[in-house]
C-alpha cells in the first residue's frame, strides 16, 4: 500500500522524537499501544502549570509509518495549545491532514488517545501536587498540638 | 471460514506441525489443476477457489499467533469491539524493550541486540506457553474470563513478535554491511 505524501514527509522528517523527563510534574506522558498490530506509541507534552499552555511535546513511536506520522503531526498540534484545547484534537483531523487510507485510520485513533491519557497524566499529577500543598499549609496549624503545651 | 475444518484438522491450538503439513501436502495434491484438465469449467473453478482456501488455511494454522486469533474468533466476536487494550505494565515493559533495542541497533551494538533476542525469545515462549495452557481448558469450557486471558495473551504474543521480528532485520543488516 502506498503512503500518502504528508505521510512520507513526517515519517522521514519526524517532529519532535525524544523524551521528557517522566518524573517532572509539569510533564504528561500517554503510553498507549494497538495490540492488533503490537504498535507502541508514547506522547509526552511539558505544560506551563499557570497558563496550561503545552510548551513542549516529544513522542516515541515504535509502529508503522503511519502511526509514526500521526503521533508526530500531534506533537506539532498541541505545542502553544491549551490543554482544553488540545483536548478538542479528534483523529478524523489527523485522517484528514495525512490523508490516512481507511485501514491506517486505528493510528490516528491511537495519537488521539495518546494525547488525551498525557493531559489525564499532566493533571492527575497537579491535582496531586495540589493536594500535597494543602497538606503543607495545614500542617503549621497542626504543630502546637503536637508540642503537647 | 474454519482454517481447522478446511484441512480437516481438529480444532485445538496445539497442532502437530508434521500432521499439519502432511494434511496441506495431500490436499494441494489432490486440488493440483493438471489433475481437472478433463474437467468442466465450473469444476476447475471450484477445485482452484479450494486450492485458495487451504493456502490461507495452512498460512493461518502455521503462525502462532494467526491460529490463536483463529481459534478466538471461532469462539465468537470480542467483548467492547474492536478495541483491545494490554495492561500499563505490559506496554511500559514493552515501550522499554523496544528502546533499548533501538538504541543498540543505534550503536551497532550487536551482543546487546543478542541479550534482548534473547529476552524476548523467552518472553515469547513463556506466553505462547500459558497460551497453550489456557487454550487446553478452554476446550472443556469456554468460560468468558477464560477467553479474555486468552485474548490478552495473544495481544501479548503479538508485541514480542514485533520485538522479534525487529531483532531478525538488525541482524540482517548487520549481515548485509
Amino acid at each position: 500500500m502506498a503512503y500518502s505524501k504528508e505521510v512520507i514527509e513526517h515519517y522521514e522528517q519526524p517532529r519532535n522524537v525524544g523524551t521528557l523527563d517522566k518524573e517532572d510534574p509539569t510533564v504528561g506522558t500517554g503510553l498507549v499501544g494497538a495490540p492488533a498490530c503490537g504498535d507502541v506509541m508514547r506522547l509526552q507534552i511539558k505544560v506551563n502549570p499557570e497558563t496550561n499552555v503545552v510548551e513542549d511535546a516529544k513522542f516515541k513511536t515504535f509502529g508503522c509509518g503511519s502511526a509514526i506520522a500521526s503521533s508526530s503531526l500531534v506533537t506539532e498540534w498541541v505545542k502553544g495549545k491549551t490543554i482544553d484545547e488540545a483536548l478538542t484534537l479528534k483523529n478524523s483531523q489527523i485522517v484528514e491532514e495525512l490523508n490516512l487510507p481507511p485501514v491506517k485510520i486505528h493510528c490516528s485513533v491511537l495519537a488521539e488517545d495518546a494525547i488525551k491519557s498525557a493531559i489525564a497524566d499532566f493533571r492527575k499529577k497537579q491535582a496531586e501536587r495540589n493536594g500535597e500543598r494543602k497538606a503543607e499549609n495545614a500542617a503549621p496549624a497542626a504543630q502546637p498540638s503536637q508540642g503537647g503545651k | 471460514m474454519d482454517p481447522f475444518a478446511t484441512l480437516g484438522l481438529p480444532r485445538r491450538y496445539d497442532v502437530d506441525p508434521g500432521e499439519l503439513d502432511r494434511r496441506y501436502r495431500e490436499l494441494q495434491k489432490a486440488l493440483h489443476p493438471d489433475r481437472y484438465t478433463g474437467a468442466g469449467a465450473s469444476e476447475r473453478r471450484m477445485s482452484l477457489s479450494k486450492a485458495v482456501e487451504v493456502n490461507e488455511a495452512y498460512r493461518v494454522l502455521r503462525d502462532d499467533v494467526k491460529r490463536a486469533e483463529a481459534l478466538l474468533a471461532l469462539l465468537g466476536p470480542a467483548p467492547g469491539g474492536e478495541r483491545e487494550t494490554v495492561s500499563s505494565e505490559f506496554l511500559m515493559e514493552a515501550m522499554e524493550l523496544r528502546e533499548a533495542l533501538a538504541d543498540a541497533k543505534h550503536a551497532r551494538d550487536l551482543s546487546q541486540v543478542q541479550r534482548l533476542a534473547a529476552r524476548a525469545e523467552a518472553l515469547w515462549a513463556e506466553t505462547r506457553r500459558q497460551l497453550a495452557a489456557v487454550f487446553s481448558s478452554l476446550a472443556q469450557s469456554a468460560a468468558p474470563a477464560e477467553v479474555a486471558c486468552a485474548r490478552a495473551l495473544v495481544n501479548q504474543l503479538k508485541y514480542h513478535q514485533r520485538l522479534l521480528d525487529e531483532v531478525s532485520l538488525i541482524r540482517e543488516e548487520a549481515e548485509a554491511s
